[in-house]
């Protein structure tokens, strides 16, 4: 069982899209509760980064399924100007959209991998992981 | 307490007045609004100080950093109606020596 | 996962236990549940989520609407939850930094130590207080050869680690003059051109240099715009301000630093301070100079060092034990 579906992300809307396509992707390979409703949170967050920072972009989900583990990978890429300080995103208590957000850490905090790559004025691709227990 | 700072311009003079304290928690608000004013050609800044009753010695520095930014790019730093409180600190300092300071209150005392 | 399947089970029963009696004790367990989870790192989702799987198990029959209702709340719960991560992530990093910053004290200290010197006849009392942590005041003796005692006492613009920083550069380039009697002018000079090379624009440092000269009894001193001290004629039972007039270290290149003389008899005293014991605030109040004077008299006829201790200890009270600025006061005596 292994597919994969992509959302753009254009306008504020596509948050919400992006969210419902995770959410069932994450149901069908069996995740709780808790954890669609995690795995929506970190949607939105990085969705709304496209949004907010890069304009348009898209975000990718994927069901893993490993000989001994099931999880869902989720990847957000954008063209956008690009993160410089990639250190201090990561960083607690570090936000630019007025510190409501769970950020980045966040992000990494609600999934179980975290990768970011970033390059000045090309755009930024986010992979993250959580394997189902 | 609180500083506000008032800046306006009239021809080659720029005034700012400042009302309220200048200390650690205030100096940068002030260092953002001066030091830009200082490395513009040919100006004049003058701060009025009048409604200024404590000032500390990170305020002080401001204003060092300010004279010293004058001397770097031709301009001119002038304090204005100065009060005796913060005059002191202006005066134990050495800085009266080598600022332009006028501590007349206005209205005449 | 065992661990919080007992959990669950533990829940499910309190909140039946809750739901029958309406007893008061479950409250009290329910908050000891909540402690408990905040030490495990259980976030709130969790345990809504715990609450709807034990409402579930204890009512099969619940109305679809209510189940529907609270897997809305626990969705509203994931932010909190981050939130709550965040705060206990920045909480450890405040304590690193906090145990960083006392490691730091007191390498200050250590780098910063002075001794006091014993010489005959005359008493030294000082004291050093910060504010913070970190103190951005400064007082070094130094005893040369012939039988000088030369003290300076120092206040750098600002508190906390910068002003420390900045003060561990004065020391050393302090500890690299020749030993030999150096005058206090000379020495605030070539501070100064140390200071104005080497210190950012708005960052300046006021010096107070004295030299006595236990042969003579005579005080020399330069000023580079330190707080002045207080000169205490014994005969007369008067204060006299010092007053010796230079610019702040770190202005100005070409600063130089005139020199004055003073006599001191057998009684008399030197008062050496920084702006934290002149500008003591009582609630909003700054205290007057007079004040200063009146309470170093009070406790004038102790021993120096009991004389500055007591003093400091006035202040302290006087500002609710909570400073406002470091606090140094420095006191030679001449006893004989």
């Amino acid at each position: 069982m292994e597919f994969q579906s992509c959302v753009n992300i254009k306008k504020e809307w596509d948050i919400v899209g992006a969210r419902q396509l995770g959410r069932d992707v994450a149901r069908k390979i069996g995740f709780g509760t808790v954890d669609q409703a995690r795995i929506a949170t970190a949607i939105s967050e990085l969705a709304r980064n496209i949004y907010l920072y890069a304009g348009t972009g898209k975000i990718c989900f994927e069901a893993l399924d490993d000989m001994n583990q099931k999880g869902i990978s989720i990847v957000a890429v954008d063209d956008g100007p690009g993160i410089e300080e990639l250190s201090q995103v990561m960083e607690d208590g570090f936000s630019t959209s007025g510190g409501l957000g769970a950020g980045l850490p966040g992000v990494k905090r609600l999934m179980d991998e975290f990768d970011i790559h970033s390059d000045l004025g090309q755009g930024t691709e986010i992979k993250v992981v959580k394997w189902l227990r | 307490m609180n500083l506000s700072i008032d800046v306006s311009n009239k021809e080659k003079v720029t005034t700012v007045s400042l009302a309220g304290e200048v200390d650690a928690f205030t100096a940068p608000k002030l260092k953002d609004t001066l030091l830009p004013l200082t490395k513009e050609d040919g100006q004049t800044i003058e701060v009025d100080l009048q409604e200024v009753n404590y000032m500390d010695s990170t305020g002080l520095g401001v204003f060092i950093s300010a004279l010293k930014s004058t001397k770097e790019h031709d301009t001119n730093l002038k304090l204005v109606h100065m009060q005796d409180r913060v005059h002191r600190l202006f005066k134990i300092t050495g800085l009266t020596e080598i600022m332009d300071i006028d501590n007349t209150v206005r209205g005449g005392m | 996962m065992s661990t919080l399947k007992l959990d669950l089970e533990n829940y499910k029963e309190l909140m039946k236990q809750y739901i029958e009696t309406k007893d008061e004790q479950a409250l009290y367990q329910a908050e000891q549940f909540s402690k408990y989870s905040m030490q495990q790192n259980i976030s709130p989702e969790e345990i809504i989520n715990v609450h709807i799987q034990s409402l579930q198990e204890l009512y099969p029959e619940m109305p679809e609407h209510i189940q529907s209702s609270l897997d809305f709340l626990l969705e509203t719960m994931i932010s909190y939850g981050l939130a709550y991560q965040e705060y206990q992530s920045l909480r450890e990093k405040q304590l690193e930094l906090k145990s960083e910053i006392s490691v730091a004290a007191n390498m200050q200290k250590t780098l910063l130590a002075t001794d006091k010197p014993a010489i005959d006849g005359l008493e030294i009392g000082a004291i050093s207080i910060p504010a913070k942590q970190m103190n951005g005041d400064y007082f070094h003796f130094v005893k040369d050869d012939n039988g000088a005692l030369g003290i300076a006492i120092a206040d750098v613009v600002g508190k906390g680690v910068p002003a420390a920083l900045c003060m561990s550069m004065i020391k050393y380039s302090m500890d690299s003059f020749p030993e030999n009697r150096m005058d206090p002018g000379v020495i605030l000079g070539s501070l100064n051109r140390v200071v104005e090379r080497n210190v950012d624009s708005s960052m300046f440092i006021t010096m107070f240099y004295g030299l006595y000269n236990t042969n003579n009894h005579t005080f020399r001193y330069s000023s580079a715009g330190h707080e002045p001290g207080y000169y205490y004629n014994s005969e007369q039972n008067h204060f006299e301000e010092i007053d010796a007039s230079g610019l702040v270290l770190g202005v100005s290149s070409e600063a130089t630093y005139e020199q004055c003389t003073k006599k001191i008899e057998v009684g008399d005293m030197i008062i050496m301070l920084t702006d934290g014991v002149t500008e003591c605030r009582q609630g909003d109040r700054f205290i007057e100079e007079e004040e200063v004077l009146e309470i170093i008299q009070q406790y004038a006829h102790l021993p120096a060092q009991e004389t500055v201790e007591q003093v400091y200890k006035h202040f302290e009270r006087l500002q609710d034990f909570h400073l406002r600025d470091d606090f140094t006061l420095i006191i030679l005596k001449r006893r004989v």
